[in-house]
């Protein structure tokens, strides 16, 4: 038996998709579906019969009669029915199957005795899933049912797509946000695979080793989870999506459903907040160079010249200057600390020196005025970006005033500055006894900044392991 | 021993000052300038036996200064000096073959003979 309807050479999928499109309504569709279905198979007579739930019973809800030239046998009652069939024999039987389970079974019978090939069944796999849908709809249509019409409504309005697939990963349902979004009609997409349907080429088969191990093992890791992944419109465009999969309770083979959001702009807003805290990091860097070049330039240089005039006076006045000679070499004395403060001072605003040199140079200063015995293990060759040059300066600096001021009974301390992976990582970790608490401390602040450059701070105690903090900051900006 | 010097800072003022009390110290101030450039020029016009040189300089950073004064002339003792103190520039100033750092605060005659006269 060949799997096409005879001259038009297409699956038979193919023609019930056709011919439910093409139809005027659920009750003309699946008339013509049945007629598509009849004649692909070769039989006479083809039935299906409805399960009314409340009444327990099954009913004919629609027919397809070969020698009626198509016409249906709709109205026909019960006994009429089995005396039409019986000349006939059951050939082929198959059920109807939404996302709610099976709707109804459809019964073909023949004259003479017929066999579908494989891929007559396979095309009836397929099949099944049409009708069930449209079975739904012509019901949906017909139903007084609220709760079913609420469902359905639900469905309808949801901003969210909402796709619902049978343990083949064959789509039964999908919602008219589903067809917005990937621009894929409702009766194109159901019946088909919607690994092939929404998903791009190269994930595809994991997506399908995923439903089978689920499936053989009943081990998931994808279910009931919000996750982002990537996903294929129609025309094969791919856009970031958060997808939601939960199995749904109904009778028989697994059924799920996936809600799918495009979230093309809450990414383009995240990658623009990160941008515009990255240019907050480097405007306070840039206005924080600047103060501290106006201190060097300006206070710190008058200053100077003064305690140096100071002390020419202090030599003007030779050897025997009397008090005036004591009062000006106080004078001295008072201004020097007064600026050896100031320049304390600028150095914590900003470290000239770190855009002069660079961080080696720079650490190498804050290691040799460190309170705690410092040592610098390394530090990574070449310049990075002022900004991320600055954080790690800080990281390194309050590093170090944390492990003098908490870590009681540590040695030493070793400051380390590698590239990794394109983020300059920074740590500063000491042998002292661990389980620090350094929350509130001024690494807060510092974790802000280095997280505005799209990095982490972390800080790891563990009790007689020291105490480490550790800054990871990319290199590019 | 002669003690030409030439001081190269880009404030004047400090300039002034440096020259007035580094000359009642017995120093020879030849030169000034207040750029790299100008640095580079003096060095070669007025031949000093010392050059004290700023790091902050408007134009080339004094380190560059001083690493291209010592490799025209290794013998030329070039003295780094800032605001900043000796653990922020006192590698960056050796490395660039200077003859040592002396921080702005603690700067006098006496301390820039014992670097003139460290090497001679």
């Amino acid at each position: 038996m060949n799997s096409s309807v005879a001259g038009v050479g297409q699956p038979v999928e193919r023609s019930v998709a056709r011919a439910i499109r093409g139809a005027a309504d659920t009750d003309d569709a699946l008339a013509r579906a049945l007629a598509v279905i009849g004649t692909g198979l070769g039989v006479d007579l083809v039935v299906v019969w409805e399960e009314d739930a409340e009444a327990g019973s099954w009913s004919c809800g629609a027919s397809w009669w070969r020698d009626a030239g198509g016409a249906g046998a709709d109205g026909l009652d019960r006994d009429e029915l089995l005396a039409r069939k019986a000349s006939l024999q059951t050939e082929v039987e198959f059920p109807a199957r939404s996302e709610r389970g099976v709707l109804a079974r459809i019964e073909c019978f023949a004259a003479r005795p017929t066999e579908p090939g494989p891929e007559m069944l396979a095309s009836l796999e397929v099949v099944q899933v049409q009708l069930g849908q449209l079975l739904e709809r012509r019901r949906a249509e017909h139903s007084t049912d609220v709760a079913f019409l609420r469902h359905r409504a639900t469905l309808q309005a949801a901003l969210d797509c909402v796709i619902t697939i049978d343990h083949h990963g064959r789509v039964l349902e999908f919602n008219p946000a589903a067809e917005r979004t990937f621009g894929i009609s409702a009766a194109d997409a159901v019946g088909r695979e919607m690994a092939e349907l929404v998903i791009p080429p190269e994930q595809r088969d994991r997506h399908r080793a995923g439903l089978r191990r689920y499936l053989e093992t009943g081990e998931e890791r994808l279910l009931d989870q919000r996750v982002e992944v990537e996903a294929q419109r129609g025309d094969g465009a791919r856009f970031p999506a958060e997808l939601t999969i939960t199995r749904i309770e109904v009778p028989g083979e697994p059924v799920f459903t996936g809600h799918l959001r495009d979230i093309t702009e809450r990414r383009a807003a995240e990658a623009e907040l990160r941008r515009s805290r990255a240019r907050l990091v480097e405007t306070a860097y840039e206005a924080r160079r600047q103060i501290e070049r106006d201190l060097h330039d300006g206070a710190q240089q008058q200053l100077v010249s003064v305690a140096m005039t100071l002390a020419s006076a202090r030599a003007a006045l030779g050897e025997e200057p009397g008090d005036a000679g004591e009062l000006l070499e106080e004078a001295i004395a008072e201004l020097k600390a007064a600026t050896a403060e100031l320049r304390e001072l600028a150095r914590g605003i900003h470290p000239a020196v770190l855009t002069e040199g660079g961080l080696e140079p720079a650490l190498r200063g804050l290691v040799r005025r460190s309170p705690l015995p410092a040592q610098l293990a390394g530090v990574a060759e070449g310049r990075f970006a002022a900004a991320v040059e600055a954080a790690a300066y800080f990281v390194v600096a309050e590093g170090l005033t944390n492990a003098a001021r908490h870590a009681e009974g540590a040695s030493t301390v070793e400051v380390r500055v590698q590239v990794d992976g394109g983020s300059v990582v920074v740590t500063v970790g000491d042998d002292g006894p661990g389980g620090a608490n350094l929350d509130g401390g001024g690494l807060g602040g510092l974790a802000d900044r280095v997280a505005a450059l799209g990095g982490q701070l972390t800080v790891a105690s563990p009790a007689g392991e020291g105490t480490t903090v550790r800054a990871e900051i990319p290199c590019e900006l | 021993m002669s003690r030409r010097l030439l001081i190269v800072d880009d404030h004047p003022g400090f300039r002034r000052t440096a020259a007035r009390s580094l000359g009642a110290a017995g120093w020879e101030v030849v030169g000034e300038a207040a750029d790299g450039e100008g640095a580079l020029r003096e060095a070669e016009r007025c031949a000093p036996d010392l050059v004290l040189l700023d790091v902050g300089l408007p134009d080339i950073s004094g380190i560059e200064v001083a690493r291209r004064l010592h490799d025209r002339d290794p013998d030329l003792a070039v003295v780094v000096t800032s605001t900043h103190d000796r653990a922020d520039y006192g590698e960056l100033a050796a490395r660039s073959g200077a003859r040592g750092f002396v921080s702005k605060l603690d700067l006098d005659g006496k301390t820039l003979e014992a670097l003139l006269e460290s090497r001679a």
